[in-house]
């Protein structure tokens, strides 16, 4: 996993970013007045990290908005330098941010290719050498002469990501980049990344975009208010990202699903493996999943209900179910019981959250009695399968 | 840092000739504005403070003399009020960029200085056909514009390692420039020849020779109308404010390298 000191083209040690949030602007009459700046906040954006990348890996950097992805990316290639700790990256640095960044939208496309070339580190004749690649791989030939204002988007982006990657660096740092473009092209840069990988480039991929760190990274860090809470296989890595949202955003919810008002207290909401063991937050496609919820009643129930939804991460509720027309036998006050929903998930990659609800059924409607805090859980599903569900499907040739 | 700076030269050359392209992109005369506006401006001056204000004829033998006297300080003056500014706010200026890739932050400081070269050596170079067509003819002094550009380039880098590393913390650095620029116009030597305070004002013409803007356009003078006597005392000051101002910027460009980005 984590490579010996010596062979490691990234290592980090012990490092912090601290930043100084002023919450009035410096002026000079106050600085000549010696006056001290009264309301200032710090932010500790990176928390004692310490990172060891060998030559060749690829490392994916999950984490969510705020987690300090990017002020990592910063610091390895040394826009910023650390507030404690050493950094040292070795080789030559090429970052894949938000590309096109140097671009003058009154240049043309040829004109800020050796701009941009430039900045990036490429000699004039190495730019000579690859320019045809580098409009051949963007598409633009029949705009390498205008300026790149009247470009698309999809363009404008095909020129930078296909000037960063013929860059030839020693360590590639890509953020969000990969989003952008049509299908067509992002699976060319797909392609393209894999062969720089092959190549034996270092990569670092910081992207809230989980296909893209599981379809492209060895292994993953997951970072957490400036910390790195896991470092280890992608696959592992992205189930304990998912938990580290699950529990982030209970955290943020607590109380919220507390509702003392009613008649049962919603102790827990833990999603299983049917087939049993602790409660986990990643499920492979096809899994049969029991969706456990534990309550206890504060007075007495005749008819206890419960119901459940799955929702995307999108907001397309997947599935919604209640067992109303067929409720559970009568909770008496003070008893705690679990009770769970059984279902295959057969659904594509992704995020998803578990709501239930506790009802007690009178005649033919409910009246809800407690709401439990969502639940995050991710899916790994069959790898070009996408959609609301995975329904399964198998490709034959028709009459065969 | 010096190292660094060495290692981006090529960046900074591509930088400077990008932002002199992109000036005139999209005008239809192009690069030919470069020479208009300080020709026009020449011209202007030379017919107010000859016809209007009358001072001219004071100052110079003839009219044209004292349109070639004007042009010769404007040049280097046009370079300074151009490039001064905009390398004073370089390092904010360039943020878009800077918080993505490293490169040495003093580097857009010199792009700004470095891309005026363009006009400036064309202004040069007018200067050069002025003399000829309008003046009363050079000499080998004129190779002294060499020097006094040179003077000036150094100038203008030196405020700006200083004013735009400063400008980071402190915004005000901006307006400030702008109006010292505005105030230095008349403070400094170019619509007037400093030798002609030397009887009634000795202090005053020294003081003003100290001031930073009017080594260069000494230089110039020397080199197309004629050396002026306070041209060794206004050098020798302006040196001085390039090696104060120059390592003062220097050390907070060092020291401060590396933060400046946290701060844009």
């Amino acid at each position: 996993m984590s490579a010996s000191k010596t062979d490691s083209v990234i290592s980090l040690r012990d490092v912090s970013k601290r930043y100084v949030k002023y919450d009035d602007q410096p002026m000079l009459v106050n600085a000549l007045r010696f006056r001290a700046r009264s309301r200032r906040s710090t932010l500790l954006a990176v928390d004692n990290m310490n990172l060891d990348i060998a030559a060749g890996e690829s490392v994916g950097v999950l984490g969510r908005n705020g987690a300090g992805k990017s002020t990592l990316l910063q610091l390895l290639c040394g826009v910023t330098a650390p507030s404690s700790g050493v950094v040292a990256v070795r080789g030559k640095v090429a970052p894949l941010i938000s590309v096109g960044v140097g671009f003058h939208p009154e240049l043309t496309g040829r004109e800020n290719v050796y701009v941009n070339g430039t900045i990036l580190g490429m000699s004039s004749a190495e730019i000579d050498r690859r320019l045809d690649s580098i409009i051949d791989f963007a598409e633009v030939e029949d705009f390498i002469d205008t300026p790149v204002k009247f470009y698309s988007s999809g363009m404008f982006v095909r020129l930078g990501f296909s000037v960063a990657v013929a860059a030839d660096p020693d360590v590639l740092l890509v953020d969000e980049v990969l989003a952008v473009g049509d299908f067509a092209f992002q699976l060319k840069c797909f392609t393209r990344m894999q062969e720089i990988r092959a190549q034996g480039t270092t990569i670092v991929v910081v992207s809230h975009n989980i296909n893209v760190i599981r379809g492209f990274c060895d292994r993953a860090l997951v970072m957490s208010h400036g910390q790195k809470v896991f470092d280890g296989p992608t696959f592992e890595a992205i189930s304990e990202f998912y938990s580290v949202v699950g529990r982030e955003a209970k955290e943020d919810l607590q109380g919220a699903g507390d509702l003392a008002a009613h008649d049962a207290v919603i102790e827990s909401l833990t999603l299983h493996n049917a087939a049993g063991g602790e409660p986990t937050l990643h499920f492979d496609s096809g899994d049969e999943v029991a969706l456990r919820l534990r309550v206890r009643a504060t007075t007495d129930i005749a008819n206890p209900v419960m119901g459940m939804t799955i929702t995307a991460e999108t907001g397309t509720v997947v599935y919604s179910d209640t067992n109303l027309m067929n409720p559970f036998d009568p909770l008496s006050t003070d008893e705690t019981a679990e009770y769970e929903m059984r279902l295959a998930l057969s659904l594509p990659s992704g995020g998803y959250y578990a709501t239930a609800s506790f009802h007690s059924a009178e005649g033919g409607s409910s009246v809800l009695l407690g709401r439990a805090v969502p639940v995050t859980f991710y899916v790994s599903g069959r790898s070009l399968a996408s959609g609301v569900a995975d329904l399964g499907g198998t490709f034959h040739r028709a009459g065969s | 840092m010096l190292r660094e700076l060495w290692a981006a030269r090529r960046l900074l050359v591509i930088l400077a000739r990008k932002d002199f392209y992109v000036r005139y992109r999209r005008t239809v005369l192009g690069v030919v504005w470069a020479v208009g506006v300080p020709l026009v401006q020449a011209v202007v001056l030379a017919i107010v403070f000859t016809h209007v204000v009358g001072i001219g004829r004071s100052f110079a033998s003839s009219q044209r003399e004292y349109a070639v006297f004007l042009y010769s300080a404007l040049v280097p003056w046009n370079y300074i009020a151009n490039a001064g500014p905009a390398a004073s706010t370089a390092i904010v200026d360039n943020v878009a960029l800077a918080g993505k890739i490293y490169f040495p932050r003093a580097l857009p400081v010199l792009v700004t200085a470095a891309s005026a070269v363009y006009p400036f050596s064309i202004g040069i170079v007018l200067l050069l056909v002025m003399s000829l067509v309008v003046g009363s003819g050079i000499g080998v002094s004129f190779l002294l514009v060499i020097p006094g550009a040179a003077l000036t380039v150094l100038f203008v880098v030196s405020v700006g390692l200083c004013l735009s590393a400063l400008h980071v913390y402190f915004r005000d650095i901006r307006y400030i420039v702008m109006a010292v620029l505005s105030v230095g116009f008349y403070l400094t030597p170019i619509i007037y020849p400093l030798g002609k305070l030397q009887h009634s004002h000795h202090v005053l013409r020294d003081l003003l020779a100290i001031g930073p803007g009017s080594g260069p356009i000494e230089i110039f003078r020397a080199a197309t109308v004629g050396s002026d006597s306070a041209l060794g005392l206004a050098v020798a000051a302006c040196a001085g404010w390039c090696v104060v101002l120059g390592s003062v910027g220097f050390w907070l460009q060092c020291r401060r390298d590396r933060v400046f980005v946290d701060l844009l």
